[in-house]
């Protein structure tokens, strides 16, 4: 289809998308305990890049081993981990498709601690546990924030280094930025908390470190929640506004991001984000691998568990919902931020149908958008648009078992509707372990005792 | 040694268990606490809300045993009514029953003695076993004589017992003086009487002990005071009732209608208790020795309310179980005579009393009646009263139910609950039917002449004093055997009667009193076939 916006080419400053589709952040425990990444990794983004999006934004890559979410997901904190990160990069690049790394501290969203991390409270603004699972944490000390900032530099030096295309800062979704900006979590009385120039502080001085690092002419976005909606637990408090947003992506545009791109909710998993169903059936088989990690963990998997309690954690849930499509969940903030700045802005959320990305794009609430669960379902989404189809013809449901199935089983769909049968939807889960057979001995030298 | 946490979350769920146990602790014990309770309290309630009686079919044992309703406002808790014979042994004649007030015992279908006498009906009320009376306390009596069997029609000699007649066993007075004595005897406290309790039948649950010691006991010692400061100052002054009787109406007046005292020329009311056989056809006769009420349903609650039943109890079903007895009632007939006079004594006797005697108290079916007819409840004045300007027997009973007592219950008492509209006073004694006769000894509405023969006699000749409570029947006289006595020297474990104390005077009813000696002894023949 000629002239089609989706299939427009994006610019940036400095990087140039051949459309205006991305793969949003997403992954499973594919790789080494060591943070070091695997032939899986690269198979999983390969999947991707060969379906005809234009970039993909890497799965969360922590900067430093405090700031895993999930120990088994590849990292960045290593220079060793550069060549690593190149062979991923040339294979994306081989299917015409650019890679940016997501750069990220879990601070105390972190799910699965790890045995790196289990023995100490995660590092954070504060001192107050995490609110859905009652994961624990402490208030960073500033030389703790500066060497913090100091590690997200490197990796960004790392990434580029790797031949990467550009870099991400997961500031959204209630990681260790989202931990600092909200209203709703930061009770710090330093200079990096109280005002919202204060809380913004930490993620402006990455921004400034990052650039420094790498020089002006190296991709940098930044990924915001313009809502926090921070009271999926209802007594939380509801964090940041739109309007509070808005003016951190002008200071993030003056520091000198490239792009914004826009989620919602100070949590990950929330409501809003990945918007769609809560299938309890699925994380009560899931949820015992968190049961752990934090002290809400148990009073949540009975929640899970026991029909009983269901409703009181589906009212939670659902009540931030009402009126809220899925598709496009985020678009009229993202319309808001992009009126705000003069750099492109992606939007993420549900996305799946292609009259309803041009539209979105055409409209001017932003220049592309981001896709996550749509392309797990169908990697090649994109050759169905360009096809002219509004959707695929067995598209994503929304049931978020995907999510749901992540703590413990490989990342893949799980949607028992998109299969022929169970054996089906597992052969399709094992197409990433495709690994090469060119694995070689190791050198007497490369063998510790 | 205590392994140590392995992640930061088990270190903090044990610091945070240190800190929180006692709260836990504390909130398991309030959560417990609040368990039992709520079982506590239910079972409060449903004991608080319990209110069952053992249920008769049989009318025979139902009128025996049944209740009417009057254990849970008047009665004795059943344990302490097991335990009083131990503590009283005196009054109890050193017996472990209540047979020492002339209270009857039967066996039961095992051919054990049953616990509780006749005329003592049980309730569970609010937890708490409760006995009191019924019907047949007052009008079950016994008789010794060749009878047959009701059940088995086999002749059998010894004492039966007869429901409907009245109980010329019991002591009445003797029982109640003796409850209101104990309710002020420091035996009734706990501290004896639970003890006695525990020894007469089996050991009180903890529950029960403290139930019964702040409850029960000082409820009950609490209402024989008060019965006894109102009514023990009038019996004092009373000559003992003696078996068979009763003062129905003045403790009526003290106990009910709170009249503080009554004036001695009211105070002298105590009379035999009546037969209650076939009540149908006394329905619209002047009922009550003075014939005060002509309304059986209205005369029956009056009864049962002397009985002890109050508007409470007869609206939680003592109305059902009052009108039960009363159905059964309207046709009891009273057993056959076993007596077999010379068939020429009747003969002559019948005419005499036909033409003397009918008007005023029916007759026994003639020959003209149809086969199997029963009293003939026929006469001009049968059931009206009679002044007593010319019957002339003792005033006692007539003027002891007074104006006041009749002004009382016409306007409504228990808080206007219940109210009386046939009560009357009236000036005589009702004309009685003569149905049963031979069971209804000594005669007169206050049991002053022990036989037939004697009250055909002119009260001169009358006994001045005889012992009471006797059941052995005595074939010349017609009546029970009642050997003359003296009150100041009582036989041992008899009631001497002085016809000569207030209300025992055996004046009056001079009927016949001048017939030769011969015409007597016809009448009495044919009066012994009633």
């Amino acid at each position: 289809m000629t002239g089609d916006v989706i299939f427009s080419p994006l610019k940036f400053r400095n990087l140039e998308i051949k459309n205006r589709i991305f793969r949003s952040s997403i992954s499973g425990r594919f790789d080494n305990e060591d943070g070091s990444l695997t032939q899986t990794r690269i198979n999983w983004e390969s999947k991707f890049a060969k379906g005809g999006i234009g970039a993909i934004i890497s799965s969360y890559v922590p900067v430093l081993m405090e700031g895993r979410i999930i120990a088994g997901y590849a990292t960045m904190h290593r220079d060793e981990f550069i060549k690593y990160w190149k062979v991923l990069g040339d294979a994306v690049h081989s299917f015409d498709c650019k890679f940016i790394m997501q750069l990220s501290h879990s601070g105390r969203q972190m799910d699965m601690p790890g045995v790196h991390n289990y023995a100490r409270p995660a590092p954070s603004s504060t001192s107050r546990k995490e609110s859905l699972h009652g994961f624990l944490c402490r208030a960073m000390t500033v030389p703790e924030i500066e060497t913090t900032i100091a590690g997200f530099a490197r990796a960004a030096w790392r990434a580029q280094q790797a031949g990467l295309d550009g870099v991400e800062l997961h500031a959204a979704n209630g990681y260790l930025f989202t931990q600092f900006l909200s209203s709703g979590i930061n009770d710090r009385k330093d200079q990096y908390g109280g005002s919202l120039a204060n809380r913004a502080r930490f993620l402006l001085e990455v921004i400034q470190a990052i650039r420094a690092k790498v020089g002006a002419d190296f991709h940098l976005q930044v990924k915001i929640s313009a809502i926090d909606y921070n009271n999926v637990v209802p007594w939380e408090g509801k964090g940041n506004t739109l309007s509070d947003s808005v003016q951190v992506v002008k200071w993030c545009e003056a520091a000198g991001a490239d792009a914004i791109h826009v989620s919602n909710g100070s949590l990950f998993p929330h409501p809003l984000n990945p918007p769609g169903e809560f299938a309890f059936e699925t994380i009560a088989a899931t949820y015992d691998a968190m049961i752990s990690s934090g002290v809400n963990g148990l009073r949540n998997y009975f929640l899970f568990r026991y029909p009983v309690l269901r409703p009181i954690f589906r009212w939670a849930w659902f009540r931030m919902k009402k009126g809220r499509p899925v598709e496009g969940v985020s678009l009229d903030e993202s319309r808001a931020i992009k009126a705000a700045v003069a750099i492109p802005v992606i939007c993420t959320g549900g996305w799946q149908s292609a009259s309803k990305v041009r539209a979105a794009i055409e409209s001017g609430a932003c220049d592309g958008v981001s896709i996550a669960r749509s392309l797990v379902a169908n990697p090649d989404l994109p050759k169905w648009w360009s096809e002219g189809h509004e959707q695929p013809p067995r598209p994503c449901t929304y049931c978020n078992r995907c999510l749901l199935n992540a703590p413990k089983n490989p990342m893949g769909c799980y949607e028992p509707l998109r299969f022929a049968s169970h054996e089906a939807m597992v052969d399709n889960l094992m197409t990433i372990y495709n690994t090469h057979p060119d694995l070689r001995i190791p050198s007497p030298g490369e063998v510790s005792l | 040694m205590r392994e140590p946490p392995v992640t930061v979350v088990q270190a903090d769920l044990r610091r945070r268990w240190l800190l929180m146990t006692p709260l836990y602790i504390i909130a398991a014990a309030v959560v417990l606490l609040g368990i039992a309770a709520s079982i506590a309290a239910l079972v409060l309630i449903f004991n608080l809300l319990r209110n069952s009686t053992p249920h008769y079919s049989d009318e025979i044992e139902n009128f025996k045993y049944g209740s009417i309703s009057t254990e849970s406002a008047s009665g004795i808790p059943y344990r302490i009514w097991r335990a009083l014979p131990a503590l009283f042994p005196t009054e109890f004649r050193g017996r472990s029953d209540y047979s020492a007030f002339g209270f009857l015992y039967e066996n039961d279908a095992d051919g054990r003695p049953r616990d509780l006498p006749i005329g003592v009906s049980r309730r569970t009320y609010r937890g708490v076993d409760v006995v009191w009376f019924n019907c047949a306390t007052c009008h079950t009596g016994t008789v010794t004589a060749t009878l047959a069997e009701p059940s088995t029609g086999e002749l059998r000699t010894g004492r039966h017992i007869v429901p409907g007649m009245p109980s010329n066993n019991l002591d009445l007075y003797r029982f109640i003086h003796f409850l209101l004595s104990a309710g002020g005897d420091e035996r009734l406290g706990p501290n004896r009487l639970i003890p006695a309790m525990e020894g007469a039948g089996g050991k009180l649950s903890w529950w029960e002990n403290l139930t019964y010691r702040w409850y029960v006991i000082p409820l009950l010692r609490e209402g024989l005071v008060l019965r006894r400061s109102r009514l023990l100052g009038l019996m004092d002054r009373q000559p003992p009732w003696g078996p068979g009787r009763v003062d129905t109406f003045n403790p009526y007046k003290l106990l009910l209608a709170d009249f503080g005292s009554v004036p001695d020329a009211e105070a002298f009311g105590a009379s035999d208790f009546p037969a209650i056989f076939d009540q149908g056809p006394r329905q619209g006769m002047h009922l009550h020795w003075d014939g005060n009420n002509t309304s059986l349903a209205e005369r029956n609650i009056s009864a049962a309310i002397g009985a002890g039943v109050t508007p409470d109890t007869l609206e939680a079903g003592g109305y059902q179980e009052i009108d039960r007895v009363a159905k059964w009632l309207l046709g009891l007939k009273p057993p056959a005579s076993p007596y077999s006079p010379d068939p020429k004594a009747v003969e002559r006797g019948q005419r005499i009393y036909m033409t003397a005697c009918a008007a005023c108290h029916g007759h026994t079916p003639l020959a003209t009646a149809a086969p199997g007819a029963g009293y003939a409840f026929d006469g001009a004045k049968l059931g009206q009263v009679e002044p007593n300007e010319s019957l002339g027997v003792d005033p006692g009973r007539l003027n002891s139910y007074s104006p006041a007592l009749l002004a009382y219950q016409r306007a409504g008492f228990f808080d206007g609950r219940l109210r009386f509209e046939h009560f009357q006073k009236t000036n005589g004694y009702a004309n009685q039917p003569l149905d049963g006769l031979w069971l209804r000894a000594p005669y007169l509405h206050n049991g002053s002449a022990p036989t037939l023969a004697d009250l055909l006699e002119p009260p001169s000749r009358r006994p001045v004093a005889f012992v009471r409570g006797g059941d052995v029947l005595d074939p010349a006289r017609g009546g029970f055997v009642a050997p003359p006595c003296d009150p100041r020297f009582p036989p041992p474990l008899a009631f001497c009667f002085d016809t000569r104390q207030p209300g025992n005077g055996n004046g009056g009813h001079l009927y016949g009193t001048d017939m030769p000696d011969a015409a007597k002894a016809d009448l009495v023949a044919y009066l012994l076939t009633f």
